[in-house]
C-alpha cells in the first residue's frame, strides 16, 4: 500500500472529534471487505490442503446460512391474511 | 444440505483448527450484506471508493469541521477544491503520526509531512517490559508520551497510520487524543502481500 497514494484508500476522516466512531468505521470497511480476515490468516502459512478445504468449507456455509436466514424470515412473517377466517 | 464434512474430517486436528477456523467464521456469515448499517457509514463506504482524484474532495465533504463550512455548502464542496484547514494547513501538510501495533509490541512515531521526525516512543521506551509490552496500556501510555513530545513541538492535529493488527492498535489513537493531539483522520496501512513471502509455519499449540 506504501507504493500507491497513501490517504487515498482506507482512509476515514473523524467527524466533530469523534475518534471511537470513525475507527468503527474503519474496522467495519476493513471486515466488510475481507482484509481484516486476510492479514490474520497470513501471519502463518496456510498449506494448499488446508486452504482448499477452508474455501469449500465456506462456500457450503454460506449457502446453509442463507438458506436458513430465508427459512426463519419465511416462518417469521406476521402480515399475511388470516387463513382460517370465518372459523 | 451441506454434510458436516470439514468438521468430522478436523476431528483429530480439534485444537489446530485455531484461529483461522475462528476467524473465518465469523467472516462466513457476511454472504447476506446486511443493509441495516448507518447510512453515513454506507454513504462513507462508496465514497472511499471512487477514484483517487476524487476521494479528498467526497472526503473532505463528508466530514463537517465545526469551525469550517456550513451544512448549505456541503452539496456545492463536492464540486470544488477541498476547503478544510487545520491551523491554515491543508490535509497533505498536517503531521503524520504512525502507529505500528505488532503483536508484542506498539511504536508510535510522530512525523512531519516531509519526513521530518518530531518524537518517536514505543512501549519499551516507557519501561514496559517483555510481555507487558504487548497490551492495550502500554500503547496508550507511550501514545501519551509521543504525543506530550510532539506536542511541545508546536503539534496540534495529526493524521494517523495505523500498521498492523495488535492490541495496542485502538489504545494508542485513544492515548494520542488523551495526550493533546487532535486527531483528524485515520488511515490504516496495514501491509498486505498480494501472495509475496511466504510467511513462518502453522504453530502446533
Amino acid at each position: 500500500m506504501a507504493n500507491h497514494l497513501r490517504f487515498v484508500g482506507r482512509t476515514v476522516m473523524v467527524q466533530n472529534g469523534n475518534v471511537e466512531a470513525a475507527y468503527g468505521v474503519l474496522n467495519r470497511i476493513l471486515a466488510q471487505d475481507g482484509v481484516a480476515e486476510a492479514v490474520r490468516r497470513s501471519r502463518y502459512y496456510e498449506k494448499p490442503c488446508r486452504a482448499r478445504r477452508r474455501r469449500a468449507f465456506e462456500a457450503c456455509r454460506r449457502v446453509y446460512s442463507a438458506e436458513m436466514a430465508r427459512r426463519i424470515a419465511f416462518l417469521a412473517r406476521s402480515a399475511r391474511q388470516d387463513p382460517w377466517l370465518g372459523c | 444440505m451441506p454434510r458436516h464434512g470439514p468438521r468430522s474430517r478436523r476431528a483429530p486436528r480439534r485444537a489446530r483448527a485455531g484461529r483461522a477456523a475462528a476467524s473465518s467464521a465469523a467472516m462466513a456469515l457476511t454472504g447476506q450484506r446486511v443493509l441495516g448499517w448507518g447510512a453515513r457509514a454506507a454513504a462513507l463506504c462508496r465514497g472511499l471508493r471512487t477514484g483517487p482524484p476524487r476521494l479528498q474532495d467526497t472526503a473532505g465533504a463528508a466530514a463537517k469541521e465545526t469551525e469550517q463550512q456550513s451544512a448549505t455548502e456541503q452539496s456545492s464542496s463536492i464540486l470544488q477544491r477541498n476547503s478544510m484547514r487545520w491551523d491554515g494547513k491543508v490535509y497533505e501538510e498536517v503531521p503524520i503520526a504512525h502507529i505500528k501495533a505488532t503483536y508484542n509490541n506498539t511504536h508510535i512515531q510522530v512525523v512531519n509531512f516531509d519526513n521530518r521526525p518530531f518524537s518517536r516512543t514505543s512501549c519499551g521506551t516507557e519501561g514496559f517490559q517483555n510481555a507487558k509490552k504487548g497490551t492495550a496500556i502500554a500503547a496508550q501510555t507511550a501514545a501519551m508520551a509521543a504525543a506530550v513530545k510532539a506536542r511541545a513541538k508546536g503539534v496540534l492535529h495529526v493524521r494517523v497510520m495505523v500498521k498492523g493488527l495488535g492490541p495496542g492498535r485502538k489504545a494508542a489513537i485513544k492515548g494520542l487524543t488523551m495526550g493533546g493531539l487532535e486527531v483528524i483522520s485515520i488511515t490504516d496501512n496495514t501491509p498486505v502481500p498480494h501472495n509475496g513471502c511466504r510467511p513462518r509455519k502453522a504453530r502446533r499449540l
